[in-house]
């Protein structure tokens, strides 16, 4: 049921990757890679099909338009 | 031919000659009057200026200018949008057309597929890693923007006939369409952390709770040999492992005797005393090193040194004098305004009403502020009027409408807000920036001339907001929203307990509501060929109510979108308008989803004053120095009379007419 998958990137992208992973406090190349998939499964996926409701973060920027609580 | 005959003809044709020359500066004056590319325009956009008010402070003598042109020119009501909203109002302003032709149907929509709600006339897309926008390369971490509003803007269409223009802060124009002359965004215009304004407010008192304030966020800080260090809040790294929000960090030190303190953020230090506003302060968020950064600017208000430490930091603004994300055509027109008029708000709604509403700020610190946006204002108004020499001059005021959703509670001793010692402290707020919009127009009138036609407009009027309808209480306790069998009452978040199987209606946003209908809706039940006899069954329902406390009727008309709309987006907004009577607004929590426990409650908050409600009973206004031909001139009138100006013919769609022009429509 939690396979796993094995993507190959290589050349230029991964030398940016492994910039990115370090600048940003990753541990490894894979640990970014896994963060930045997750955030995009999230935008694409309904909650219902394990996508991550936005809601809270809606009614957050929302708030500053006065006519909501 | 005789001397005496010649003498004859020169005569007979120097009177062709002259009668020539008449005629043809008659037709030119014509050609000026009912539009010519010689004509000049000037319009203020005032928004939320109440005939009502309007009239009250002109027979008390303090809008002279106002009762000049009221009484030199013309003075009209102006018939403002379904719903009365700003969004939609302005956007019917904007195009010609009403929602069904522009696509904004209130401040909130909704997606069908999700019940998600979003702020109607852009989306802010949640940090990526990096995109373009246009010729502009937003570095990582930053947002994208999309402006939603459908149709020409009447601009653009000034733009093709080469007619210079200049539009000034207009609503519901963020990010700005692709223009020609200068634009600047106004209103839906988000600040750098991507939300319409969250302030900051750090504190060492334990007994303001973190994060328990809406539109803002409360630190709670150390205060430590008499030195904070905090944090200032950017927008969110999406680099950074769980996108935390950016942070810069600054330090405060307080005088340990005078209630004073330097301020070090960045390398800048200033100094503040207590009740104190400090300058725009710009303020460089590094999201990862070597990749970019992003600028913002914010004001500092010094609240209390001692015995508590309580310092206020504004919503982080986009820096108009290098902008993070698209706010003006050209793009280098918003520094442009920067040099020559200083600093500035850039969020679209730039007075912090909801640190008054979390009584963060008092009434007379929140007024500090909201008189710094219109002093900005006024101060760009007067660089950049005195440049205008042809085409259009379009500039756009906020604060009428703002303050008169604050202060409504302190003018009117029958709101549920009113108190008898702010009201002698503050009750003629509203009043005075009346009085300062006179003073805008006295700056305009002396400048008219025979070529140059004025509009003085407002996009609604407004109203009294004692009570609140709470219209999804209202809909489950009337069987149109069923919950689930398990539903957790003490959850409140939005729509969270809703039984999507069996619930047929919904509300969402301020005056919409919805059928859950098949097909469009993710668990629609209700066939659309029994939407039409359900919606009646509703409207006929809701017109019924009685506020029990005064036997007033709570809403007084409620427009069906087939009724109310023409054009291709008709039925892609609410399929009904809820028109509140005078007094009553959707109340806080049902917007987004939310079910209070009364279906009616008093409205306490300090947003006190509201315009959300049946559109007949909030018109705004229009005035001119020419004759309004009109009785009953409507906002979608207003793009096909700055066309007819300017010898331009309406486009397809627009529904109006020049309201100078006695045609019909």
């Amino acid at each position: 049921m939690f396979g796993s998958h094995k993507v190959k990137i290589e050349g230029d992208l991964l030398d940016k990757a492994k910039k990115c992973a370090e600048a940003g406090g990753y541990e490894s190349v894979d640990e970014f890679i896994t963060h930045v998939v997750e955030k995009e499964v999230s935008k694409v996926l309904l909650p219902s099909e394990g996508g991550t409701t936005s809601k809270e973060l809606i009614k957050k920027r929302l708030q500053g338009l006065g006519y909501i609580e | 031919m005789p001397k005496k005959t010649r003498s004859k003809a020169l005569l007979i044709c120097g009177l062709f000659l002259l009668a020539a020359v008449a005629l043809l500066t008659l037709s030119c004056n014509r050609a000026r009057a009912a539009g010519g590319n010689d004509a000049r325009m000037i319009v203020l956009g005032i928004d939320g200026m109440d005939p009502q008010l309007l009239d009250q402070f002109m027979q008390q003598g303090k809008m002279p200018n106002f009762a000049r042109l009221a009484a030199e020119g013309s003075y009209r009501k102006l018939t403002t949008s379904i719903p009365p909203q700003s969004p939609v109002a302005w956007s019917n302003l904007i195009t010609g057309m009403n929602a069904g032709g522009h696509g904004i149907f209130d401040f909130i929509h909704r997606d069908p597929k999700t019940l998600e709600p979003y702020f109607s006339t852009s989306r802010v897309e949640g940090p990526k890693h990096s995109f373009d926008v246009g010729s502009w390369v937003i570095p990582l971490g930053g947002s994208s923007a999309e402006q939603l509003r459908k149709g020409d803007a009447f601009w653009q269409i000034l733009d093709r006939h080469g007619i210079p223009n200049t539009i000034f802060r207009i609503p519901a124009n963020f990010p700005p369409v692709a223009a020609k002359g200068e634009t600047l965004s106004g209103m839906g215009t988000p600040d750098l952390r991507g939300t319409y304004g969250t302030f900051s407010f750090y504190t060492d008192d334990p007994s303001a709770s973190a994060e328990a304030v809406e539109g803002g966020q409360i630190l709670p800080v150390e205060v430590q040999n008499g030195r904070v260090t905090a944090n200032l809040i950017g927008p969110d790294n999406s680099f950074r492992k769980g996108s935390p929000p950016s942070r810069e960090p600054f330090t405060v030190d307080i005088d340990p005797l005078e209630p004073v303190a330097k301020i070090s953020v960045e390398g800048q230090e200033f100094i503040l005393r207590e009740g104190e506003w400090s300058k725009w302060i710009p303020v460089e968020f590094q999201l990862i090193p070597f990749f970019g950064n992003v600028k913002g600017m914010c004001r500092f208000y010094f609240k209390e040194a001692h015995p508590r430490f309580q310092l206020y930091v504004s919503p982080m603004n986009i820096d108009p004098s290098d902008p993070a994300l698209p706010i003006s055509t050209p793009s280098s027109y918003s520094r442009l305004l920067t040099d020559e008029a200083g600093e500035f708000h850039t969020q679209g709604i730039a007075e912090d009403t909801k640190a008054l509403s979390d009584g963060v700020l008092d009434d007379k610190e929140y007024l500090e502020q909201a008189r710094t946006v219109l002093a900005e204002h006024r101060r760009i108004f007067d660089a950049e009027f005195p440049k205008f020499k042809e085409g259009l001059f379009f500039f756009y005021f906020s604060s009428l409408d703002l303050n008169s959703h604050m202060f409504w509670r302190l003018m009117d001793p029958k709101h549920p807000g009113y108190d008898a010692t702010l009201a002698a402290a503050n009750g003629d707020a509203i009043e005075s920036f009346y009085e300062q919009i006179d003073q805008v127009l006295g700056e305009v009138l002396p400048k008219l001339d025979s070529r140059t036609t004025l509009l003085v407009l407002s996009d609604h009027g407004f109203a009294p907001y004692y009570r609140s309808f709470n219209l999804n209480t209202w809909l489950l306790n009337n069987g149109y929203i069923k919950f689930k069998a398990d539903a957790d009452l003490t959850n409140q978040a939005p729509f969270v307990n809703v039984d999507w199987n069996q619930t047929r209606a919904y509300g969402m946003g301020l005056n919409g509501l919805y059928i859950n209908m098949r097909g469009r809706e993710k668990s629609g039940i209700v066939d659309p060929g029994a939407a039409d006899a359900l919606l009646h069954e509703i409207r006929t329902k809701l017109l019924a109510i009685r506020d029990p406390k005064n036997q007033l009727p709570v809403i007084t008309r409620a427009d069906l979108a087939s009724e109310a709309y023409q054009g291709p987006y008709s039925r892609s907004g609410p399929d009904m308008l809820v028109g509140y009577n005078r007094g009553y607004r959707a109340g806080w929590k049902t917007i987004l989803g939310g079910f209070p426990q009364d279906e009616l409650e008093d409205n306490t908050n300090a947003w006190s004053g509201d315009h959300c409600m049946d559109y007949t009973l909030v018109p705004g206004v229009l005035l001119s120095n020419r004759k309004i031909a009109s009785d009953a001139p409507a906002l979608t009138d207003i793009a096909p009379t700055i066309l007819a100006e300017f010898g331009i013919s309406k486009t397809k769609g627009m529904i109006g007419t020049s309201v100078f022009s006695s045609g019909e429509r």
